[in-house]
């Protein structure tokens, strides 16, 4: 049962930890709290449910179609909505509050044109299951989790071994320095918001097959932002950690005591840190340059 | 002519709640996601003591107030520490509306999702007309007074007004209750207006358009919000548009107003401290045309 | 007794030491000048002193009293006021209120008075912008009290900052490149403000400054500094004949005016 607990918690911390960590990316750069970024893993879980259910049940073409898809509603988001406030150089509350605008409009246009219909995605996984040391893992768990743990492998290898990561590493220490080092900004916060997008469609097919998409399945995205502020704003490996102690802790509570208070237990999580740890895990305050 | 005075009622009401949000978010730039459950906090306070306990409409509006600012402060004391930005805050209101809505559903006093029907109608359109006129007054008060400047620094910019030695904490903590306690007097008065209560009326929806209103009229105005609120609340009755509609007509209007005219359909401009004009009369052209606050 | 005292004030950025065991002392009513080339940790000190940034290592002594661990708001409290290197005023206020606004401190009223906007409030509301025009009066920027901050040019932004600065009642005046974007006219009218408002408020002053004939007009005492290190604390004859600081200078483009 505990062991049981554990995976399950473990790979809903891993979708969540892909989340936070396209939340935490563009926060690193741009300093700001994107809240759209949930809506676009919502239309990523959109777009994953109908190209699954027109390619009879291809979770390949599924997960690339959501991928791609939405990181062209997050480059589309940034381009229209965010660039020309960050061009006039506007203060990072204009930039959340577009987001937040940008996420209110999407979510309702989803509701006026596809409708308020939940819909659950075709039975892949959710049969088998796998033992493992007496407890039934589902593959969709395990699959969840490895996949998770490959995207996030994968962006940190770009993060690092090349030049254009290498660029967004530096601007997320300093803007300023890196665009006088002659890095293209504009291309490369479309780069940040491609990537943000691209992971935001994994974890919206991944969320989709687990809780079903609908429009306002956006509430379960909001875990992005409570990760992220566990595991320290605009740190990306404080948002894999956050994510995954999130999922665990989250599941353990509605296991053991019970599954109504499991969302209030983590928006009070968002609380306790703050009052005990208030730069997260592994963030620290972000010091104005003055 | 019932309906119409419903809508102003309405709109009286709503506008309590606006001008309570742009002290936070206009004048104090900072941002919330859930204020609505600030008025819900309100509504089933007050709702619950005349109720149950036919304790006195005012005192019962009262305590909705007193109980709305005391949770603000247990939600603002962490979030609003963290000292330049205010996105801890904004976060954790993504999670207080639902934990609020959650808890009102499991309470017994609350009566669950049903609601608590049977609300005496103590809100009638001169109550509401007084207490908006009132709220109005004394929020230009609260703005025109140190408390109110020191909100404005603190939003124009953080770092200066901590070396001009603001307490960036308190001033956010003061506005944070302060427009907490305009939604608890708010949402009273809504529960005894509609005489019927449930948590489902207080969701994003509210929040939404109290945060659209307080960007669409200005953030740094107390008269464009509460022009937007009405329109807000006018209009669509009007047209009879549909709920759903109205939200992504508000979530277009967010996105536009930041892109085009971030100081909203008022901007600064109501603003025109007498005291000064008086001692300087005939500057009101100002320097090179533009004049500020 | 000094009124400032640095002792082996170190500050650390990750794994960049951006000053490095700096010590120096300030009388009362001196006015020293913090000069050396950009990136040298000039504005990091200052930000030290105003509690701005924590140090990592060291002492900081404000009038006898241990400042190190203090918050920015105290620190103010203990007298202790600035400006900026890129100019931080209160935009969209006007010229008055952005002095109005500091001047809390002296608006002895509370919350209820001011809701309901008693007399009490409004007779110290209009003492407040008394107050707040002498402040203007003195750097003369009275006739454009009702303007808006940003509306106006550089030149009488940096003063609307001193201005601000001065309406905190400090005893230790941090001027962090008030000259910058000046021509030499203006340096020049600089210079008087200065010194005028050192005499008036009986003010010690630390001028970061690139505008070598400033520097020299204002101060005689100077502080160089380099790559987070001091590099000579000496008169203005010192430091002009000191070789490091040309050294130091070279292929900078300052305007070097001997003073």
């Amino acid at each position: 049962m505990f062991l049981q607990t554990l995976i399950t918690g473990l790979s809903i911390g891993g979708i969540y930890a892909l989340m936070a960590v396209g939340y935490s990316l563009v926060f690193s750069i741009l300093n700001f709290s994107n809240f759209a970024h949930g809506t676009i893993i919502m239309l990523g879980a959109y777009i994953g449910y109908f190209l699954i259910s027109w390619f009879y049940s291809s979770l390949a073409i599924s997960l690339l179609g959501a991928i791609v898809g939405a990181a062209i509603f997050a480059l589309l988001n940034v381009s229209l909505a965010y660039i020309p406030l960050i061009n006039r150089k506007a203060p990072p509350l204009y930039l959340m509050i577009t987001s937040m605008g940008v996420s209110i409009f999407l979510e309702n246009m989803v509701y006026v044109t596809v409708g308020s219909h939940f819909y659950s995605f075709p039975e892949i996984f959710k049969k088998s299951s796998v033992s493992f040391f007496g407890s039934e893992i589902s593959t969709l768990d395990l699959f969840a989790l490895i996949f998770s743990f490959i995207a996030i492998s994968g962006l940190h290898l770009f993060l690092t071994r090349t030049k254009m990561g290498t660029a967004i590493r530096a601007a997320s220490y300093d803007m300023t320095v890196a665009s006088l080092n002659g890095v293209n900004m504009n291309r490369l916060i479309g780069v940040v918001f491609i990537l943000a997008g691209a992971f935001a469609g994994i974890a919206g097919v991944f969320l989709g097959i687990k809780y079903m998409v609908y429009p306002t399945m956006g509430w379960i995205t909001s875990k992005a932002y409570i990760a992220a502020v566990i595991g320290g704003l605009g740190s990306l490996p404080g948002a894999v950690i956050g994510g995954v102690i999130l999922g665990i802790l989250e599941t353990f509570v509605s296991v053991y005591i019970s599954s109504v208070i499991r969302d209030v237990f983590s928006f009070s999580l968002v609380i306790i840190f703050l009052v005990i740890l208030p730069a997260g895990l592994l963030g620290k305050y972000l010091e104005e340059k003055v | 002519m019932q309906y119409i005075l419903g809508v102003l009622s309405v709109i009286g009401i709503e506008i309590i709640a606006t001008v309570g949000l742009s002290v936070f978010t206009g004048f104090t730039g900072l941002f919330s996601l859930g204020h609505a459950a600030f008025m819900a906090i309100g509504a089933y306070t007050a709702a619950i003591l005349t109720y149950f306990y036919n304790v006195p409409f005012l005192f019962a509006l009262l305590a909705g107030m007193l109980m709305s600012a005391a949770v603000s402060m247990i939600i603002g004391f962490p979030t609003l520490r963290a000292k330049l930005r205010g996105d801890y805050f904004a976060i954790a209101t993504l999670g207080f509306g639902e934990a609020v809505r959650v808890i009102l559903e499991n309470l017994s006093i609350t009566q669950g999702a049903r609601g608590l029907p049977g609300i005496s109608h103590y809100t009638t359109l001169p109550v509401v007309m007084v207490f908006s006129l009132l709220v109005v007054w004394m929020t230009r008060n609260f703005i025109w007074s140190k408390y109110g400047r020191n909100a404005i620094a603190v939003r124009e910019d953080a770092v200066a007004s901590e070396m001009a030695g603001i307490d960036l904490f308190k001033v956010r903590m003061i506005s944070l209750i302060y427009s907490a306690a305009c939604g608890g007097l708010a949402g009273g008065l809504f529960a005894h207006y509609l005489n019927y209560i449930q948590p489902a009326m207080f969701t994003s929806v509210l929040s939404t358009q109290l945060t659209a209103a307080v960007v669409a009229g200005g953030m740094g105005s107390l008269t464009g919000p509460i022009i937007a609120i009405s329109l807000f609340i006018a209009v669509p009755e009007v047209l009879r548009v549909a709920n759903m509609w109205r939200l992504v007509v508000y979530g277009l209007i967010l996105v536009l107003i930041m892109i085009y005219r971030p100081s909203g359909i008022m901007g600064y401009h109501e603003f025109s401290f007498e005291i000064l004009k008086k001692i300087i009369p005939g500057r009101a052209a100002g320097y090179a045309g533009k004049r500020g606050i | 007794m000094a009124l400032l005292e640095l002792k082996g004030v170190t500050k650390r950025f990750g794994g960049i030491v951006a000053v490095k065991d700096i010590s120096f002392a300030l009388e009362q009513n001196e006015i020293v000048g913090l000069i050396g080339p950009n990136g040298a940790g000039k504005t990091t000190i200052f930000n030290l002193i105003t509690g701005v940034y924590k140090v990592t290592g060291g002492k900081i002594f404000f009038d006898g009293k241990d400042i190190t661990d203090l918050d920015p708001v105290s620190i103010v409290k203990c007298g202790i006021a600035r400006t900026f290197q890129n100019i931080r005023l209160f935009n969209k206020l006007s010229v008055i209120e952005n002095i109005r606004t500091v001047l809390f401190r002296e608006a002895d009223y509370n919350m209820v008075e001011a809701l309901f906007r008693s007399p009490k409030v409004t007779k110290i509301e209009k003492q407040l912008v008394e107050k707040a025009m002498e402040y203007l009066k003195v750097v003369e920027l009275e006739e454009y009290a009702n303007y808006r901050a940003d509306s106006l040019p550089y030149g009488l932004q940096r003063k609307l900052e001193i201005a601000r600065a001065l309406a905190l009642k400090p005893r230790l005046l941090l001027l962090d490149e008030p000259a910058a974007g000046m021509n030499p006219e203006e340096s020049l009218m600089l210079v008087d403000l200065i010194r005028k408002v050192k005499e008036r408020y009986n003010l010690t002053i630390i001028l970061i400054e690139h505008h070598m004939d400033v520097v020299m007009e204002l101060c005689p005492r100077i502080i160089v500094i380099n790559f987070g290190e001091m590099l000579i604390d000496g008169t203005k004859e010192e430091v002009q004949s000191d070789p490091r600081v040309l050294k130091a200078y070279l292929g900078e483009e300052y305007t070097y005016v001997k003073g």
